[in-house]
């Protein structure tokens, strides 16, 4: 936990969540008993809701180019005028982001 | 309810006897310590951490929890954002963890470097083993508490609201954390961890929802919208619609009660200095252009004046001159002339012509240059017609000279003959546009607007192209999709013809070059690239001449003079009014706390609050008689993030599309969603049993990490 030396930079020591569970095991242990893994939600089963991503209405249409969802057609209008990096960033208010590792 | 921080120093902690518990709320927005048995934390803060550095004395400091602006200055924030030490609602930061702990006990007025009270401290369900232990450490290690028990805090709540009477022995907690949600059931008063459920979306989510929303609508306000400013707005305007899809029909539909739903944020904002008005203003700016040409002007006058003047002057004395040499015997006229500085009488005679010339040029008098040439072109050009064989080789050179001189001549000529007539044109094109003017000014006005917004928008979007190398989403003809969308025409031949250049060669060895062919492949490109540079310049002339065309007569017309105005500035086409610096919210506010119950929105893939119950509910490893039904009976909201209004008929409503027709529901908030946690720590630890539900330090050690993994409170004693 704590470095000898001062100075140094301590926080790369921690682990992080994903390296905490990791860790953990948990697969070695039974499955009925609780852990921070299995009593997380599993995916929901209503159907998915699909709002326009520019104004929040209610979005039948998908545009492909852009991959963002519109209501009508002044939406669209917008979406085809905007820069590509607000688009960019209006699909990773929905996670759906192309990201380039 | 915004940021509260009360961090007094404590002064009575020597008055509590050594067995007093201290109760820790360690939660990932605030902080909350106190005694055992009180009803309201003493010290409470955001659990956050920031370590600048002092800006004179370059040590780096700690500031824990929310800092005061105003001493913030001292220090260079640069390199340090706010930490916390959470990760999601587990602690891994311990390093983060002890600043806070420090700070904490300093606080609750620990004085010695021991805490010698047993410490009652929360987590969250089913805390990884690893945090456990590590927070266990941390506690025993630096600080030499006896004993230490851990609990979760919605358990500790829902033991409070039961004392209280919200809820009974069997029931469930819903809570609606920072960075998750749970959703537990209880039977018999103790929390069944295997069917409960979480949610890995909470407050803090919403809040960054709400604040990309309304950052991607108005980007020139980016800087005013800090997290905090954030988090404020969501808690004062945010709410929860009891149907999402009416909701946001009402504002689509445009109707009086979506206007009234709307709320407007209005920043400061100064009005400018009071403008004058266009007219005024474009007079002002005549008068004053008028005043500096006519300065010019009389600068000019008073320089040919002088320039006449002194050319006068010379000219009387050249003239004096000669009538002195005339005057003057024949062999004195060599030295007389040394004197005057001329060689001879034809010396001084050449330069008063060339002094009457400049004269009359200065006197701006016809230079009749043009009618003296044509009777000398005749003469000069005598030569010409006299056929080769009869001129002699130094004619023949002169004929040369002649011809040379006469076919420029009338090149000229022929070029001031086209100009003229371009004039001609001109002025016809101009008189026709005159009178389509004037007998409809309206239409030629809104013709010569339309005109020039296309053209702008096409030198704009070539512009675009051509230096930002397309940000535009593919409006342009060249399409296609991702790399094709960054290269216009010219590039893309570009890229082709290297790429069959570098494919076209054998295989392994690289010919290309060898032979000289090859490098005619850079003609073909740069013959391309040049191209494309020739037409925008003709359509940028035609928009400029459109656009003065249109200042003119059009009153109202303020030309776009920066067309690659970046997104971040606010358009200056008009003067700023007081709209432009309104924040408007009206969707996102439900649309943003929408995300509990629709983790979809965000691309987080979990069921939302309504759906989780029901998850839970088929979690339950026993099913008894009416458990169930007892259970839907006392539902209890917990959490900072259920204050949202309209969540308890929300969830209602949610539970009730998935139980069984008619079974009694009731969805209750706690009493105080966000001290409740605290204070049934505190009521807890005041317990007499307590002391039995904590583990020692020898206990940590001899039984170890299986049994820690085990460790659980039983929270009715």
């Amino acid at each position: 936990m704590r470095s000898i030396l001062k100075g140094q930079v301590r926080s790369r020591h921690w682990k992080h969540l994903k390296q905490i569970i990791q860790v953990e095991n948990y697969q070695n242990y039974r499955t009925y008993e609780p852990n921070y893994v299995n009593i997380e939600s599993p995916p929901s089963m209503h159907p998915c809701k699909r709002i326009c991503d520019l104004t929040g209405f209610e979005a039948p249409y998908f545009d492909p180019r852009t991959s963002l969802r519109y209501a009508n057609a002044d939406v669209f209008k917008l979406i085809r005028s905007i820069p590509s990096e607000y688009v960019q960033r209006y699909l990773a208010l929905r996670n759906a982001a192309v990201v380039l590792k | 309810m915004p940021f509260i921080s009360q961090i007094q120093r404590q002064t009575d902690y020597s008055s509590f006897p050594s067995s007093c518990p201290i109760v820790i709320d360690n939660g990932a927005s605030y902080f909350r310590i106190g005694w055992a048995g009180e009803t309201d934390p003493r010290v409470m803060f955001r659990n956050i951490v920031q370590r600048p550095r002092h800006k004179t004395t370059g040590e780096t400091v700690t500031i824990v929890g929310d800092h005061d602006p105003a001493l913030m200055k001292y220090f260079d924030c640069t390199r340090s954002g706010p930490r916390s030490a959470f990760d999601s609602n587990v602690v891994y930061q311990f390093e983060i963890m002890e600043y806070i702990l420090d700070f904490g006990f300093d606080r609750l007025g620990a004085d010695r470097s021991q805490v010698d009270h047993p410490v009652l401290i929360t987590e969250c369900p089913s805390n990884p083993i690893q945090s456990r232990s590590k927070m266990a450490e941390l506690l025993f290690e630096s600080y030499g508490v006896p004993s230490v028990a851990f609990g979760v805090d919605a358990a500790f709540s829902y033991k409070y609201n039961q004392q209280l009477g919200f809820c009974d022995n069997d029931g469930l907690a819903i809570c609606s954390g920072f960075t998750t949600s749970h959703v537990i059931p209880f039977v018999d008063g103790e929390p069944v961890y295997e069917a409960c459920c979480r949610t890995n979306v909470g407050g803090y989510h919403v809040t960054d929802y709400l604040k990309q929303l309304v950052s991607l609508k108005y980007p020139h306000h980016m800087s005013r919208l800090t997290w905090e400013k954030v988090e404020d707005l969501k808690m004062e305007h945010c709410y929860i619609a009891s149907d999402y899809a009416s909701e946001v029909r009402l504002f689509q539909k445009g109707d009086k009660e979506a206007e009234e739903k709307t709320r407007c944020w209005q920043l400061p904002w100064t009005p400018s200095p009071a403008e004058e008005p266009p007219s005024e203003e474009i007079a002002r700016k005549a008068a004053l252009k008028e005043k500096q040409s006519q300065r010019l002007r009389e600068m000019a006058e008073a320089k040919r004046s002088s320039r006449i003047n002194e050319l006068e002057n010379e000219l009387k004395g050249l003239e004096f001159l000669l009538q002195q040499l005339n005057h003057v015997e024949e062999n004195d006229i060599p030295s007389f002339l040394a004197e005057s500085g001329y060689v001879s009488k034809q010396g001084i005679e050449s330069s008063l012509v060339k002094v009457t010339q400049s004269l009359r040029k200065a006197k701006r008098e016809e230079v009749e240059s043009e009618e003296k040439a044509d009777p000398s072109t005749a003469e000069k050009y005598t030569l010409i017609n006299i056929p080769d064989n009869m001129l002699t080789p130094e004619q023949l050179k002169e004929k040369r000279k002649q011809l040379f001189l006469k076919t420029t001549s009338e090149g000229r000529q022929r070029a001031k003959q086209k100009r003229f007539e371009e004039e001609l044109e001109r002025e016809k094109l101009n008189k026709q546009d005159e009178e389509k003017r004037l007998e409809n000014p309206e239409l030629y006005l809104e013709e010569l607007r339309t005109k020039h917004r296309e053209l702008s928008e096409k030198v704009e979007q070539r512009k675009r192209l051509k230096t930002n190398g397309g940000h535009t989403n593919g409006n342009n003809v060249s399409g296609g999709v991702g790399r094709g969308e960054r290269l216009n025409a010219a590039q893309k031949e570009r890229m082709r013809l290297l790429t069959t250049a570098a494919f076209d060669r054998g295989k392994g060895e690289d010919t290309f070059g060898i032979k000289d062919e090859d490098w005619q492949l850079y003609k073909l490109m740069s013959k391309d690239n040049d191209d494309d540079e020739e037409g925008p310049d003709e359509d940028e002339a035609e928009l400029a001449r459109i656009s003065s065309r249109l200042r003119e007569i059009d009153p109202a017309f303020v030309s776009k003079s920066e067309p690659g105005s970046s997104a971040s500035e606010i358009p200056r086409f008009r003067p700023l009014t007081k709209e432009d610096f309104q924040v408007i919210l009206g969707v996102e506010r439900f649309r943003c706390p929408e995300i509990l119950f629709n983790p979809n929105l965000i691309g987080v893939d979990q069921a939302g609050l309504d759906e989780m119950t029901g998850v839970s509910m088929r979690r339950l490893p026993s099913k008894g008689e009416g458990l169930e039904e007892r259970m839907t009976k006392s539902i209890l909201l917990i959490g900072g993030s259920c204050h949202f209004p309209g969540m308890a008929e929300r969830l209602e409503a949610g539970i009730r599309m998935i139980r069984p027709c008619g079974t009694p529901i009731q969805v209750i908030q706690a009493s105080d969603p966000i001290f409740d946690a605290w204070r049934g720590a505190s009521a807890y630890a005041a317990a007499m049993h307590f002391p039995q539900q904590t583990f020692s330090r020898m206990d940590y050690f001899e039984k170890g990490e299986d049994w820690l993994r085990r460790y659980q409170l039983k929270y009715t004693l």
